[in-house]
Parts: C-alpha cells; sequence; structure tokens
C-alpha cells in the first residue's frame, strides 16, 4: 500500500511552470531554521508506562552540514558533546576524554528520536524531490536520500500551504518499511523573522507505546567560525554560550 | 435542577483546565532555565561491591598475598565521590575533575583522594587554546587499548570509559578548517615537566618530556599523527586512523613506535636480561551497528613491548621455584619483577570482542553486552557478561561478572581470581 501511495507521488508531480519541488524543499529548510543559529531543544522520552526521561541540548549549525549539539541536562548527560559534518558523526564524552564515531541510526538518548533527528541538517542537504503533489491546504513532497549514508531512504513530507513549513514526515527504511512519523506542532514567533513548530512529537511502529517529544526555545541567527565545529574543539563547546 | 447542574458543570470546567494545564506544563520549556553560570558543579556517587573468587595456585596471587592471610574469597565494598567543575572569567576557565574512594574488605579499610584533572585555560581565539595544570589527554582511536596513549596513564581494557587521573602539563590546541578534502587541521603541542614530586610515575626526573600530536580530517577519515621526544620515557612516534565505511561500519587503527625501549627479561632461575631495542605495537578494530542496535566492537592488539608466551612461562617457573623452595632472594626478584610481567595486557597478542545489545528484551535502557579479551598465544581468555540499566533518571546500574579461564603457566589463568562479581549503583548530580 505505501509503495502505491510513493508510486502515485513519484508520477503526479506538478508541471514544470508550477511549484518547483526542489525550490519549495529549501523554502521549508530556510523556513524551518536559519542557516545558521544557535537553538535550545528539550528532548522528552516516554515510556508506555507514562513515564518519562528528559534531555536538553544546546545545538549550534553552520550552513547545509554542520552541527554541534551540547547536553546541559541530565547530569549523567551533561557536558557530552556531539558533532556532525555531512555524513560523520562523533560523540564526545568529558569522562572518556576523546570523542567516537557514531552513526546517524543510533540514538544518543535512548530517544525514538536518533542521532540524524538530533543533528538534522538540511532536508535539501540529503534528499532531492522525487514527486509532488498539489492539495487545497498542502503540498506532499516524496523524497529519496542522496546516498546509502542517510538515515532514512526515503521521506513523505506534508507541508503546510500557508507557511510553508512540513506539518508531517514519515520515515522509510530502503524496504518500504515506515520507520517513524514525526509531526509538526505548536507554530511559534521566535523573533527575527524566525517562525515555525516549537514542537515536534514521534513515534515509530517498531517502538510502539513509546513517544518523543521535542521542544525549542531561544532559536536565533548566530554566526559560528569553523573551527567549533571540530573534534578538538569539542570539550570547548559550553564556552560558547552566552 | 438547574442550580443542581452548575457545580457538576464547574467542576468539569476546572477538571478540564487543570488537565489542560497539567498538558501545556507536560510540554513547556524555556531556555532562560538553562543560562550558563560563572561557577557549576556536577558529579556522581557511586556505591560498588565486589566479590573476589582466588585462584591461590596462581603466580600473581602468591605474590600478592605474600605475608597475608589466605583467602578463598574476598568481598569488598567501594565508595566513590567524584566531583566536576568549572569556574568561568572572561577568556579564562578552570575546570577539574576529582576523586574520592573509600574501599574496605576482609584485608583492608583505606581512602584515596586524587585530582584527575585541575586546569586552566584561556582562549584568544575559538581556533587557539593554551592550557596549564593537571590533565588527561587521550590520544588514539583503540577502544580496549592505545598505542599512542603516549601522555596518559594507560587504560583499563575491562572499563575502558572509566575516566583516569592526568598529569601536570602545558598544551596548546591551534585548529584551522581550510575546507575541501582537508576539512581540518589541529595541533596539539605538550610539554610533560617530571620532577621528584611532580609526573614521578611517569618516568625519570629532571626532563621536559615535549610531546604533540597533529589531527586531521581528510576526506571523511581522521588521522592522527603522534611523537614524543626522548626525556623521561625513550622517545616514541606513531599514527592512527578511523573512519565510516558505511554509516554503521567503523574502522580504526593505531601505530607506535618506541625507540631503545628496555625491557627486562628473566629466565626461571631469576637471571634478569635488560634488553634494549626498538618496539612496534599497533592495534586495529571495528565497530559495526545492526538495524536491531547490536553493536560489535573487535581490536586485535599487537603489544610490542609485551612478553611472548615462552617469556612469560619462564616467569611463572620463577615464581613456582622461589614460592616451592621458600627462596626469599627469588620470591623478592619475582616481586620486583611483577610490575611489569603484571601489568594488565602483559602479553603480546589480544584480541578483544564486544557485542552489546540496545533496550534488549523490550526494556528501554536495558543493555546487556558481553565481552571477551584472549591472549592469542597463550589461548587464555576472560569473559565478562554484564547488564546495564539507565531507566532512572540520574542513576545507573550495572551488575557484571568476569570469568578467567586458561591453565597453569597463561596470562589469565596466572592472575590473583579467577572470577569476580561486581555490582554498582551511581548515581549523577
Amino acid at each position: 500500500m505505501n509503495k502505491l501511495l510513493w508510486l502515485f507521488l513519484c508520477f503526479a508531480s506538478l508541471p514544470a511552470a508550477a511549484v518547483d519541488g526542489t525550490e519549495l524543499l529549501k523554502k521549508v529548510d530556510r523556513n524551518l531554521e536559519p542557516e545558521t543559529y544557535e537553538s535550545y531543544r528539550k528532548l522528552i522520552d516516554i515510556q508506555p508506562d507514562g513515564t518519562s526521561k528528559e534531555s536538553v541540548l544546546y545545538t549550534m549549525k553552520k550552513g547545509r552540514d554542520k552541527v554541534v549539539a551540547l547536553f546541559l541536562a541530565p547530569p549523567s548527560d551533561k557536558g557530552r558533546v556531539t558533532l556532525r559534518l555531512g555524513d560523520n558523526m562523533w560523540l564526545y564524552m568529558p569522562e572518556v576524554g576523546r570523542a567516537i564515531r557514531i552513526t546517524s541510526l543510533q540514538s544518543v538518548t535512548g530517544s525514538v528520536f536518533n542521532n540524524a533527528d538530533i543533528m538534522r541538517i538540511d532536508y535539501s542537504a540529503e534528499y532531492t524531490v522525487e514527486g509532488m503533489e498539489e492539495q487545497n491546504d498542502a503540498y506532499l513532497l516524496a523524497l529519496k536520500a542522496k546516498t546509502d549514508d542517510v538515515a532514512y531512504d526515503r521521506l513523505k513530507m506534508r507541508i503546510d500551504k500557508q507557511f510553508l513549513l512540513p506539518v508531517t514526515i514519515e520515515c522509510y527504511a530502503a524496504s518500504g518499511l515506515l520507520i517513524k512519523t514525526l509531526r509538526f506542532k505548536d507554530i511559534k514567533d521566535f523573533g527575527d523573522g524566525i517562525k515555525r513548530p516549537a514542537t515536534m512529537e514521534t513515534d515509530s511502529p517498531l517502538q510502539k507505546g513509546y513517544k518523543s517529544v521535542m521542544l525549542w526555545s531561544g532559536l536565533k541567527k548566530r554566526d559560528f567560525p569553523d573551527e567549533v565545529f571540530t573534534l578538538n574543539y569539542l570539550p570547548r563547546v559550553q564556552e560558547l554560550r552566552k | 435542577m438547574k442550580l443542581a447542574e452548575k457545580p457538576r458543570r464547574i467542576a468539569v470546567l476546572l477538571l478540564l483546565a487543570w488537565a489542560a494545564s497539567g498538558q501545556a506544563q507536560e510540554y513547556s520549556f524555556d531556555a532562560a532555565e538553562f543560562e550558563k553560570k560563572p561557577f557549576e558543579l556536577g558529579g556522581y556517587v557511586e556505591l560498588k561491591q565486589e566479590a573476589f573468587y582466588l585462584n591461590r595456585a596462581a603466580a600473581f596471587y602468591q605474590l600478592g598475598f605474600l605475608d597475608q592471610p589466605q583467602r578463598e574469597r574476598l568481598d569488598r565494598t567501594t565508595g566513590t565521590l567524584q566531583l566536576t567543575g568549572t569556574l568561568r572569567q572572561g577568556i579564562g576557565t578552570f575546570s577539574f575533575r576529582t576523586n574520592s574512594e573509600v574501599r574496605r574488605d576482609q584485608l583492608a579499610h583505606d581512602h584515596d583522594n586524587s585530582i584527575f584533572e585541575a586546569a586552566y585555560s584561556i582562549r584568544p581565539s575559538p581556533g587557539f587554546t593554551l592550557e596549564a595544570g593537571k590533565r588527561a589527554l587521550k590520544w588514539g582511536k583503540g577502544y580496549a587499548w592505545n598505542p599512542i596513549g603516549f601522555v596518559e596513564r594507560p587504560k583499563d581494557a575491562n572499563d575502558p570509559q572509566l575516566a583516569r587521573e592526568g598529569f601536570v602539563m602545558v598544551d596548546a590546541d591551534w585548529i584551522a578548517s581550510p575546507g575541501g578534502d582537508l576539512q581540518t587541521v589541529a595541533f596539539t603541542p605538550v610539554l610533560l615537566p617530571v620532577r621528584d614530586n611532580v609526573n614521578s610515575d611517569f618516568g625519570s626526573s629532571g626532563h621536559a618530556n615535549p610531546a604533540a600530536k597533529l589531527y586531521l580530517l581528510y576526506r571523511d577519515t581522521d588521522i592522527d599523527f603522534a611523537w614524543q621526544g626522548k626525556g623521561s620515557r625513550p622517545a616514541r612516534f606513531g599514527m592512527d586512523f578511523s573512519r565510516n565505511l558505511a554509516s554503521n561500519f567503523e574502522i580504526h587503527g593505531e601505530w607506535a613506535r618506541i625507540l631503545d625501549s628496555p625491557r627486562p627479561v628473566t629466565d626461571a632461575a631469576g637471571v634478569v636480561t635488560n634488553e634494549v631495542g626498538n618496539t612496534t605495537s599497533y592495534l586495529v578494530g571495528a565497530r559495526y551497528l545492526t538495524a536491531a542496535d547490536t553493536t560489535y566492537i573487535a581490536e586485535y592488539y599487537r603489544n610490542g613491548s609485551g612478553y611472548s608466551e615462552r617469556e612469560a612461562q619462564q616467569f611463572y617457573e620463577l615464581v613456582d621455584t622461589a614460592f616451592t623452595t621458600g627462596n626469599d632472594a627469588l620470591i623478592q626478584k619475582a616481586l620486583s619483577l611483577s610490575q611489569g610481567y603484571g601489568r594488565p595486557n602483559a602479553g603480546k597478542d589480544y584480541v578483544y570482542f564486544r557485542v552489546q545489545q540496545k533496550d534488549a528484551l523490550g526494556i528501554v535502557y536495558f543493555a546487556p553486552a558481553v565481552t571477551a579479551i584472549m591472549n592469542l598465544q597463550d589461548r587464555s581468555y576472560q569473559l565478562m557478561p554484564e547488564a546495564q540499566y539507565t531507566g532512572f533518571t540520574n542513576l545507573e546500574l550495572r551488575a557484571r561478572l568476569l570469568l578467567l579461564h586458561g591453565g597453569s603457566g597463561t596470562d589469565f589463568g596466572e592472575k590473583q581470581a579467577s572470577e569476580k562479581i561486581e555490582f554498582y549503583a551511581r548515581y549523577y548530580f
């Protein structure tokens, strides 16, 4: 069924004169975040019995593919830093004193969100638009990963026509298996022209009963030197916070 | 009738309002709560219980329990407090990590307070940092061993992620991002002075011990070149690399060469020869993650300065002769040699294998694992099944069993204990 829907989306592309899917995806990227920014995020992982675990991260992004995320809470994770440069990801643990390579499908928090969700780079940097459908209030984009190293092979993105922001994103494995669905909510004005969802929720048919929520705060444009996005800088990332 | 319905409606509205406020509170987040503070303090307290099942026939039991009451089992309780802190002012930062332990077993009751790290650093620009104080620099890409860990205390292969005490040093860090294929260049020069009361366990006194590391991220591959000049220890140099062949498959390696390295080797009669020569150590390893969140880590380690199976057997024969004959001179000789022969992983060839399952049995935050270390020359080995649970906020629970297997005259067959059961609860604050 999913494959049929996928084929439909691929062949239901709008004529070239209408909205260009690639340009639309780039707009969605910029509407979600400035190309270079800092933000604070809270991750809430909710188990089937209702108990939850929270993590707080300070995140910096530069360009299309450089991301650093510093854990501020809980105390057991405080000081841990993840770095992403394109397809490369590392985790620095202060008690270990050095960084190790990690993969996009892992989750450093034990969350339904994996490292690719937590250290997300621009969708247009990782995916090409294979098909687009226009509906009354939304666009539907069918996206295909540019390389095998991307966490999800295909995405189905539903975009709000008014705000040009994602409403839901279904994430699929190469086998066609639905891995998870991301739901964007609570559009909030962060100032400086940034208006985007402040909440993202996810659940997964692979982890029934579990749910994860990501909340944004303090999202603002800020430029960083390239040297920040290096392994040697990770122990000192904390000092960049204002 | 209307009068009776009104309180009910108010009650329903209050209930809805309470539920709505609860929902809102659940998802509220304000970054202002996490402002950077000029002083931060954290750390953990840990309570660990260990039971050692001693191998009374083993060489290192006989040496370790010399003139002590003989035992079959030793139970040890250890309480640990590790404090970490940071003090900030301007471009300067002072950070520290202390470690305090209280241990009690049937033979002794002692305590130990150590400063693992305490260093002041200044950052005139993002690409340059200068530090002075006690630092635990960690070099190398190996998980269980690090042949190029030139300026650090040895890693415990049984607990590679444990924080270790550093050395007093002055070091700098210069970082550049040229772009293109060469994504990052970083240079770390180090001076590690040894005096009678400073870094005295690093080596002989009266040397400044310069060292340096050059890091490159070239075409998505981490590459390090490391060097340490002749001083308290023989001169050495080496390199490492780490790269993802696929997003879930990483390979790494290390290679180190030590020049004119002395190595005391004994025969079964206790005649010690101090061999001096160049030694080469290396390590190759891989980490693989499956779709089911199972992580496999495998490493092969060639320890250039280690002892071959034959050399180790000569030492065990010496210990056996010393205790069988009761020859005090031989016992003292064996004791003095035991620092080298008895250091962790003193053999020549080892393999390390670890498999860990995340969220096993459908229990989130439950991670069982099995680790095996084998001495390839004498085929002795240890197995370490463990279970870790981190589902309670700030609390980490870990239980593990250490099973050592090997015959007489083998690496793991001559250790003090043949089995160990360990449990700890660690609370972070």
